[in-house]
């Protein structure tokens, strides 16, 4: 169909990705707001020990289950420990643990899915067989299973929330590198003597790159939301560090009396889960033109 | 189509035995030994040795692998290693209250989620499109318990409609249903926003579909074209969704069951787990397997009621 | 212009369709105007894009509204002007009075739906008919475009159907409430040749029982040949000649349609012997000045990419009318000079 000459270059994929990611700002304005939202929270997140009160550990009897107000605005725990404060620093973890793992599910799912793809036959087979039943399980469930199989630890429940967010990440990279790969110009690499991993990092990769930076932002939303699942149970990180879910935990026994305990930080989870997700569904209109609205 | 139920359901075994088997090392692999969790860290030496041959771990895994598959298959999933009790029954005691929640909050999230998806997609860049997109978005941004925990502070601690903990109380109707009410809603809100989503994209594909150009061009009345034309082929991709979103509908489950002290799958999961009852967890594992198995199963059947072409072979 | 027959069935004047393109309008159809006599065929012809589809859409309402928008002076038919009607009264006349004909039998059809049911509806939306009434009318109509056992098929679905078979489905449908007009889009271009050809004699068999006139939209003038009475060639969303059929055959004028005719498929082939005129059709929002044609035109003067000529009849008598500064009857030195001045 194309032409000798244009077909030997792989098509840069970069710039059209960048275009896309302009439109999605520039025709969808809840996309920026979700953006800057986020990065308002990333920045209060980094600057926690600057912006908080208080000490997030500091306990004290005196200033026990204090309403909001002038001294602690968003109130004090059990404990005396100020809400606020614990809030900004529960933050960092929510952060640390989503990205982490949404970091690591995005290289090996891709990883995996290009493999898969890439080879075919029995290895795609049997890789996205073993996903398949990977997926079929209840996230949550698998995460729970893990973490308390393996203990709660920050670093746990980052192996545990991106053992469930690699099936989804392996099912789309191989979708297109199945495409990619099918066209002339990998046929042109092969005939030019390059390794089968070079071909995939350079000339596959880029191709599934921009879906996969999409996806990843819609389940950094979704690793956010597990992960206070998971505090909220009790397998979180070990008290008395700061995290929401945990501090969701720790208001809930006292719901009748002082409910706002969990009012808070459950107000902070979903203002992050939002942000993210309308940034990602911004960015994935734009990038799907099945989902674009000005189509 | 009863061939095609035969033999999804012996496609289903591999997929079975496959968790099974995962299962079963996932449960062995863990650090820690099981007789120790069950009788503390006081117990003597020749206590362990007789807990441990209660509980079989002394012989060769193979072995242990067989009984557990054998066991598994033939309905006997062996005893809760802290009460004692059959597994099994344990677990089908509480089933009928996850199940009759998740059924629940499926028919709120369908009869909230198909028609304000369809509304949306018929005023599509008009504001209440543009409200119910945000909606649903924020809809399904909630952490199950986050909304939990706000419907129990509104509705249970502020306005004193529901009980408190609605757990699993059954004695007349009207306590059955204040029961379920909360929770249902709770996931059934959730449950909407995902279904209203996939709806208004399914259901703007097929407005944009060649045959109801057909329609409109014998001059069908437009709620027919709707509700009969671009709906029943809307609902095709629905329903797989729907079928998808059956994890995240078992997590919330778990989720929901602990904020508002309902008996269910999700309790007995957390607490299995916090006290190392590794039969009870494996019982638990299986069936949630089995559940996916059957519902996917019912998902394909449910196609070949809405779309014609869908033949059982 | 139009033939002195009597009272044309459909009428339509100064008729414009306009689309929005990243907010600014750009029409697709350009002012055009014909009019459709009792059991006529009238053939729209010309490349895809240059609005013969447009028009046919725009006539029955169904250009989309959310970036479409349809003027005309008048569309009459029936008495009535269908450019002022609310889209119900539309929906009356839609599949009653006028019907359409698409060009994708595998795609126009609802696959959920079963091929009865959906003969049937137009039947219970415009006769009033009770459903076991419809069902015995669609089921003689399916007999009449020749559908083999339709009795046993009128339960089945789409996909049961071959392309062939559904194109006669959707003429079933078309003509089930005995429509004074049809407006048939290249309804035979997705078929095989054998099936064309019985396709398009069962429509004028049936225009022939029927009385009915018939709009029908191809870029095959093989097609036309066999079927038309009179020719209207669009390019760019103009009409750049009209003619009856034999006189446009005999004396082809505008260079357009000189270059269809001089491309004109042998009959087991379709689109591809298109290709011999050079270029395409310019997109609507990058419309030259002047005469539409002139950048693939040979003739081409410099007034042809400054004014657009308008639609003049050939000063013979004969109703036959070119758009077109060199071929039709214009002083061009005189005009050039005006062009000048």
């Amino acid at each position: 169909m194309t032409d000798q000459t244009e077909s030997l270059a792989p098509p840069s994929t970069r710039h059209p990705f960048v275009d896309q990611l302009l439109k999605a700002f520039r025709t969808n304005k809840l996309t920026w707001v979700g953006a800057v939202i986020f990065v308002l929270i990333v920045v209060v997140a980094l600057a926690a020990p600057l912006l908080s009160p208080y000490d997030p550990l500091q306990q004290n009897i005196l200033h026990r289950l204090k309403g909001p107000g002038p001294d602690f605005w968003l109130g004090t725990d059990a404990y005396g420990r100020d809400i606020l404060s614990r809030l900004l620093y529960g933050a960092r973890v929510s952060l640390v643990i989503g990205v982490a793992a949404i970091g690591s599910a995005m290289v090996i799912g891709s990883a995996i899915g290009i493999v898969a793809g890439y080879y075919g036959g029995k290895v795609d087979l049997v890789i996205m067989q073993a996903m398949d039943v990977l997926l079929a399980f209840p996230a949550l469930i698998l995460g729970l299973i893990v973490v308390a199989m393996l203990g709660p630890s920050m670093q746990n429940l980052i192996i545990a929330i991106s053992l469930t967010a690699i099936p989804p990440f392996a099912r789309i990279a191989r979708a297109p590198t199945i495409v990619v790969k099918e066209r002339d110009y990998i046929e042109a690499c092969r005939a030019l003597g390059y390794g089968d991993l070079r071909i995939m990092t350079l000339h596959v990769l880029p191709n599934v790159l921009s879906e996969i930076l999409v996806m990843g932002s819609l389940w950094l939303a979704t690793a956010i939301r597990v992960e206070a699942s998971l505090s909220f149970i009790g397998l979180g990180v070990k008290p008395p560090t700061a995290s929401w879910g945990g501090m969701i935990r720790e208001g809930f026994e006292n719901i009748l009396d002082t409910f706002w305990l969990s009012l808070f930080p459950s107000l902070a989870i979903l203002l992050v889960v939002f942000s993210l997700n309308l940034l990602g569904d911004g960015m994935r209109d734009a990038i799907d033109p099945k989902t674009r609205s000005d189509a | 189509m009863l061939r095609f139920t035969a033999r999804r359901l012996l496609f289903a075994i591999p997929t079975l035995l496959a968790v099974m088997t995962m299962v079963f090392v996932l449960v062995r692999i863990v650090p820690g030994d099981p007789a120790q969790t069950i009788l503390g860290d006081q117990a003597s030496a020749e206590a362990l040795q007789i807990m441990r041959e209660r509980l079989g771990l002394d012989r060769p895994l193979w072995e242990q692998y067989f009984e557990f598959m054998g066991g598994a298959l033939t309905g006997d999933w062996g005893q809760s290693m802290v009460t004692g009790k059959p597994v099994l029954s344990e677990i089908l005691r509480v089933l009928p209250y996850t199940l009759e929640l998740t059924l629940a909050s499926l028919v709120i999230g369908a009869v909230i989620g198909v028609p304000l998806g369809a509304w949306s997609a018929l005023h599509r860049n008009r504001w209440i499109d543009y409200v119910t997109r945000v909606g649903s978005l924020l809809g399904l941004s909630f952490p199950a318990f986050v909304s939990a925990i706000l419907l129990l502070i509104a509705f249970s601690i502020q306005l004193r409609w529901f009980p408190v903990i609605s757990g699993g109380n059954r004695a007349t109707f009207s306590d059955w249903a204040l029961s379920l009410a909360l929770p249902a809603i709770n996931l059934g809100l959730i449950m909407a926003a995902y279904i209203t989503r996939v709806t208004r994209s399914s259901m703007l594909g097929a407005l944009g579909e060649d045959y109801i150009r057909t329609a409109r061009a014998k001059g069908v009345p437009m709620r027919v074209i709707v509700w009969r034309h671009a709906m029943r082929n809307a609902l095709i991709p629905v329903v797989t969704v729907v079928g998808l979103y059956l994890g995240i509908l078992i997590g919330n489950s778990v989720l929901t069951e602990i904020v508002f002290n309902r008996p269910g799958l999700g309790k007995l999961i957390v607490g299995a787990l916090g006290q190392r009852d590794y039969t009870l967890l494996q019982g638990l594992m299986v069936i949630y397997t089995f559940v996916i198995v059957v519902v996917n199963l019912l998902t394909d059947l449910t196609y070949g009621l809405i779309d014609p072409r869908v033949k059982y072979q | 212009m139009t033939a002195q027959m009597g009272d044309p069935v459909l009428d339509v004047r100064n008729l414009t369709t306009s689309f929005r393109i990243d907010g600014e309008w750009y029409p697709a159809v350009r002012g055009i105007s014909f009019a459709l006599q009792p059991n006529e065929t009238l053939a729209l012809v010309g490349e895809s894009g240059c609005g013969k589809s447009m028009t046919a859409l725009s006539i029955l309402g169904l250009v989309p509204t959310n970036n479409g928008r349809v003027e005309a002076e008048r569309i009459g038919f029936e008495g009535r002007d269908l450019s002022r009607l609310s889209d119900e009264e539309m929906r009356k006349i839609r599949g009653n009075g006028i019907s359409m004909i698409f060009q994708e039998p595998m795609t126009s059809l609802n696959p959920v739906l079963t091929i009865g049911f959906q003969v049937t509806e137009a039947l219970i939306y415009h006769q009033n008919l009770s459903r076991a009434e419809a069902e015995r009318e669609a089921l003689a109509l399916l007999d009449l475009v020749k559908i083999p056992s339709a009795k046993s098929r009128f339960r089945e679905y789409p996909h049961q159907f071959s392309g062939g078979m559904r194109q006669r489905v959707m003429i079933a449908m078309a003509l089930a409430c005995r429509p004074k007009v049809i407006l048939a889009d290249e309804p035979t271009t997705a078929l095989d040749v054998t099936i064309q050809a019985q396709i398009l004699a069962l429509l004028n068999e049936l225009k022939a029982e029927t009385g009915m006139s018939m709009i029908f939209i191809t870029h095959n003038l093989g097609v036309v040949a066999a079927l038309a009475d009179r020719v209207a060639v669009m390019y760019a969303g103009d009409i750049v000649e009209i003619a009856a059929v034999h006189d446009l055959f005999a004396r082809p004028t505008h260079p357009y349609t000189e270059a269809l005719l001089r491309s004109i498929p042998r009959s087991d082939r379709d689109m591809d012997t298109l290709h011999t005129i050079p270029g395409t059709v310019p997109p609507i929002n990058r419309m030259p000045q002047g005469c539409r044609f002139a950048a693939r035109c040979g003739l081409a003067r410099d007034i042809c990419r400054e004014k657009n000529p308008p639609l003049d009849p050939l000063g013979d008598g004969a109703e036959h009318a070119v758009r077109c500064w060199v071929r039709g009857d214009h002083d061009l030195p005189a005009l050039t000079e005006d062009a000048h001045v």
